[in-house]
C-alpha cells in the first residue's frame, strides 16, 4: 500500500472486534478517530498501540486485539493478492482506459487497487472484496475459552445488597446535621444536637448448598456465593448461616464444606422464622439428567418442612433452564421458585428471597 | 479538539520546573522513567481528555506518574486519596454545615467569627476535582488514587462528573462549578483490583494501561541512576549495582515468590545494601553460588511468611 489509511483500518478493526464480542460502542469508534485526527496513528505499530490503550480494559483484551489485528492484516493482503491476480488475468483494455500505463509496474496497479478498496461507501466496510482467508485449522474462539462465568462476583455482591430489611433500633448516636440545623432555625436558638438511631439489617439468610458429585464443577460459584453473602453484603455475619448436603438434605445437613460436621436438619432450622430467607443451591439432577422418584419425594418433604417456617424460599440451579427438562429439576421447579444461576436468574432469586416472587410455586 | 494542543508529555529528565509553572504545580521533580507505550497512553489522555486508568503490580510507579506529568508540564496538581468511606461527592466539595451553625451562634453572642455565615460559599471546602474545575486559565492534573478501595458504587457515581459537560452543583449555595471547556482536567486513576473489576460503564470511558515491572536490567539501572540523581546522593559503585540487579531479578523471577517485590522495594533494598552497614555490601557475596539461598536484608523484599521461609539463613 502506498498510503496509510488509519481511519479505514480502525473502522474495519472495530467491526471485527465487535463481532468477536467486544463491548464497543460508536463512542469508542469516534474516540479512536479523534485520536487519529490528533496524529496518534502514523503507522501500523502506533495504530495498534493506540487502539490497545483506547479499547482494552484488561490485559487479555490486549492479546485478543493483537490477534484480530493480525487476522485483519492477513485478509487484507489476501484481498490485494486476489485482486492483483484478477487484474493480470483479465483483459486490460476492458478494465482501464490506459492499458500501457498499467503494465508498467506493480506500484501503479497497487495504486489503482487502493482506490478500488477505498471506493466502497463507509457504511458498508464489512463487505469489502471477499475471500475468506485460508485457515489450515478451525479458529479457536478466545472469548468462550477464557472462562465460564454465569454470575460474576460483582453481580453477586450487587444482588445481595438488595436483600435487606432495615430496622432503626440501634444506638442513638448518629448526628443528623440537616435536622440539627433545621431545629436551630425553627427555634431560633441552639439547644442540643439531633441524633438518629443507627439502622441495622434485620434480614436473615440460610443457604443450603449441594456439595460434591454433579455439583463439583460449580464449587467455585458456591464458594463465591457464600463469601459474598457473608462478607460483602449488607447482611450481618451472624444472620447468615450456611449448610451443606450431598444430593438431598434428608435428616441431617453439614456445617462444613467437607461434609464432616453433621447437624440434624431440625436443629439447623431452629432460628428460621417467617422473616428468614432460605436459598437452596443445587442442580437437582439437571447436570446429569437424572430423574429419581425417591429423591424428588425426599426433596419435597424437605421443602415442606421449610414452608412450615418461611415462605421466602428460592432455588438456584447452576444449570441453564433448557437442561432442566426431563430431570428432577423439571418437577421441582413447580414446587419452588427455581432460577438458573445466571445474572438475571440470580436477581430473580434475590427478589424471591425478599418475598417479591410467587411465580411457579404451588401449595405443598 | 478544542483542547490545548501545546501540551505534550515527553518524559524529560529535567530537575527544574518549567518556566511559568502554575503555583499549585509540584515543585519537586519526580524521578520517573517512562516507556514509549506509557508515553503514548499519557499523550492520548491529554489529547482526548479521557481518564487514564493505571493498573499494575504494587510498587511499580502508578501513583508517581501523575505527579511526574504535572511537574514536567508545570500544571497544577491535585491528589485525591480514596479511602473505604470516601463518597464521590468528597472529590467535588465537602460542606461544613456544623461550622456555619457554630458561627451563627457566635455572632448572636456578639463574638467574632472567622468566616461570614451569611455567605454559604464560605463553608464549602473544595475537593481535588472541585479545585481542578475552578482553575479556569490552566489545565490541571488530578490523581484519583486507589479507586478500588471505595464502595462498590463509587466509580459509577463519579461517572457523571468525569464526563461532558464537566460540571457539578454545590447544593448548599446553588452555584454550579464547571471546568473551562479548553482546560478540561487531565485525570489519572490507579487501581489494584482489590475488589474485583470496575464496572463496565466506567471502564468504557477510561483509557487503560498496565504498568509492568521493568523486564531488563538496563531499565532498572536507568531507574537507579535517575533516583540517586534526584535525591542528590552518591550512586553505589557499578559492581554493587550490577550484582544487586542480578540477584534481585533472580529472586523475583525464579524464587517462586508469592508476593513479588516491586521497583520501590528494590530501590529501598539497594539503599540498605549501600548505606545500612558500615561499609557497602560486598557485591561478590551477592554473586556467590554457595550462598544463592542467602538474601541480605530480606526484610525489605519478602512480605509473606512462605516467602520469608524460603530464604531462611542456614543456622
Amino acid at each position: 500500500m502506498t498510503q496509510f489509511d488509519a481511519s479505514e483500518l480502525i473502522t474495519q478493526l472495530f467491526l471485527r472486534l465487535r463481532r468477536r464480542g467486544f463491548k464497543l460502542g460508536l463512542d469508542e469508534l469516534q474516540l479512536a478517530l479523534q485520536a487519529v485526527e490528533a496524529g496518534f496513528a502514523i503507522d501500523d505499530k502506533s495504530l495498534l498501540e493506540m487502539v490497545e490503550i483506547l479499547w482494552c480494559h484488561t490485559r487479555s483484551h490486549q492479546g485478543q486485539i493483537r490477534l484480530t489485528w493480525e487476522e485483519l492484516k492477513k485478509s487484507q493482503q489476501e484481498q490485494l493478492r486476489q485482486l492483483e491476480k484478477d487484474l493480470e488475468t483479465s483483459e486490460p483494455e476492458t478494465r482501464f482506459q490506459e492499458p500501457e500505463r498499467n503494465r508498467q509496474g506493480s506500484t501503479d496497479i497497487i495504486e489503482s487497487l487502493q482506490t478500488l478498496i477505498d471506493s466502497p461507501p463507509k457504511s458498508d466496510v464489512a463487505s469489502l472484496p471477499v475471500q475468506a482467508p485460508f485457515e489450515p485449522m478451525e479458529r479457536e474462539d478466545m472469548l468462550d475459552l477464557q472462562s465460564y462465568f454465569p454470575v460474576s462476583r460483582r453481580s453477586m455482591v450487587y444482588g445481595w445488597r438488595a436483600l435487606r430489611r432495615w430496622v432503626t433500633d440501634g444506638a442513638k448516636d448518629l448526628l443528623d446535621v440537616p435536622a440539627t440545623v433545621q431545629m436551630v432555625t425553627d427555634q431560633g436558638y441552639y439547644l442540643e444536637p439531633v441524633y438518629q438511631r443507627r439502622r441495622r439489617n434485620a434480614a436473615r439468610l440460610i443457604i443450603f448448598i449441594d456439595q460434591n458429585g454433579s455439583m463439583m464443577p460449580f464449587h467455585r460459584f458456591t464458594r463465591d456465593l457464600v463469601e459474598t453473602a457473608s462478607a460483602e453484603s449488607f447482611l450481618l455475619p451472624e444472620n447468615v448461616q450456611v449448610f451443606y448436603f450431598h444430593n438431598i438434605p434428608v435428616e441431617g445437613v453439614y456445617r462444613d464444606v467437607y461434609l464432616t460436621d453433621p447437624i440434624p436438619l431440625l436443629e439447623a432450622l431452629v432460628g428460621c422464622d417467617s422473616d428468614t430467607s432460605v436459598l437452596i443451591v443445587s442442580d437437582a439432577g439437571a447436570a446429569r439428567g437424572y430423574r429419581r422418584q425417591e429423591r424428588i419425594q425426599e426433596t419435597t418433604r424437605f421443602l415442606r418442612r421449610l414452608r412450615q417456617r418461611t415462605t421466602l424460599i428460592a432455588w438456584l440451579n447452576p444449570m441453564s433452564q433448557r437442561r432442566w427438562m426431563g430431570s428432577s429439576a423439571e418437577i421441582l421447579a413447580y414446587l419452588v421458585p427455581m432460577y438458573a444461576m445466571d445474572r438475571l436468574g440470580f436477581g430473580d432469586a434475590i427478589a424471591a428471597l425478599r418475598g417479591l416472587a410467587g411465580v411457579g410455586t404451588v401449595e405443598l | 479538539m478544542p483542547q490545548d494542543k501545546k501540551l505534550k508529555f515527553e518524559g524529560k529528565e529535567t530537575l527544574k520546573p518549567p518556566a511559568g509553572a502554575h503555583s499549585e504545580a509540584p515543585t519537586t521533580p519526580e524521578p520517573y522513567i517512562v516507556g514509549d507505550r506509557l508515553k503514548t497512553a499519557v499523550n492520548l489522555t491529554i489529547a482526548l481528555r479521557r481518564p487514564l486508568l493505571l493498573e499494575g503490580d504494587p510498587g511499580c510507579g502508578k501513583t508517581c506518574l501523575a505527579k511526574a506529568v504535572a511537574f514536567e508540564l508545570g500544571l497544577p496538581f491535585f491528589r485525591w486519596n480514596v479511602e473505604s468511606t470516601t463518597k464521590a461527592r468528597d472529590g467535588q466539595y465537602i460542606y461544613d454545615a456544623l461550622g456555619r451553625l457554630h458561627d451563627v451562634q457566635l455572632l448572636k453572642g456578639d463574638r467574632e467569627t472567622r468566616r461570614d455565615p451569611s455567605n454559604p460559599e464560605a463553608y464549602c471546602d473544595m475537593g481535588a476535582l472541585g479545585k481542578a474545575f475552578e482553575i479556569q486559565d490552566r489545565t490541571s492534573v488530578v490523581l484519583i488514587d486507589e479507586i478500588d478501595k471505595a464502595e462498590l458504587d463509587f466509580p459509577n457515581d463519579l461517572l457523571t462528573v468525569l464526563d461532558k459537560p464537566w460540571t457539578f452543583q454545590i447544593k448548599e449555595s446553588g452555584r454550579s462549578v464547571s471546568a473551562h471547556k479548553e482546560h478540561i482536567p487531565i485525570i489519572f486513576i490507579t487501581s489494584n483490583k482489590e475488589k474485583g473489576n470496575l464496572p463496565d460503564a466506567f471502564l468504557r470511558r477510561c483509557l487503560y494501561h498496565y504498568v509492568e515491572f521493568p523486564k531488563d536490567e538496563g531499565v532498572l539501572k536507568n531507574i537507579i541512576k535517575r533516583h540517586y540523581q534526584f535525591e542528590k546522593e552518591t550512586l553505589p559503585e557499578v559492581a554493587l549495582q550490577d550484582a544487586s540487579i542480578a540477584k534481585f531479578l533472580t529472586v523475583r523471577n525464579e524464587g517462586g515468590l508469592i508476593k513479588k517485590p516491586g521497583t520501590s522495594e528494590f530501590l529501598d533494598w539497594l539503599k540498605a545494601l549501600h548505606t545500612f552497614g558500615e561499609k557497602p555490601y560486598d557485591p561478590n557475596k551477592l554473586k556467590d553460588k554457595d550462598e544463592s539461598k542467602q538474601l541480605p536484608y530480606r526484610e525489605l523484599l519478602l512480605k509473606t511468611q512462605q516467602d520469608w521461609r524460603k530464604f531462611e539463613p542456614a543456622t
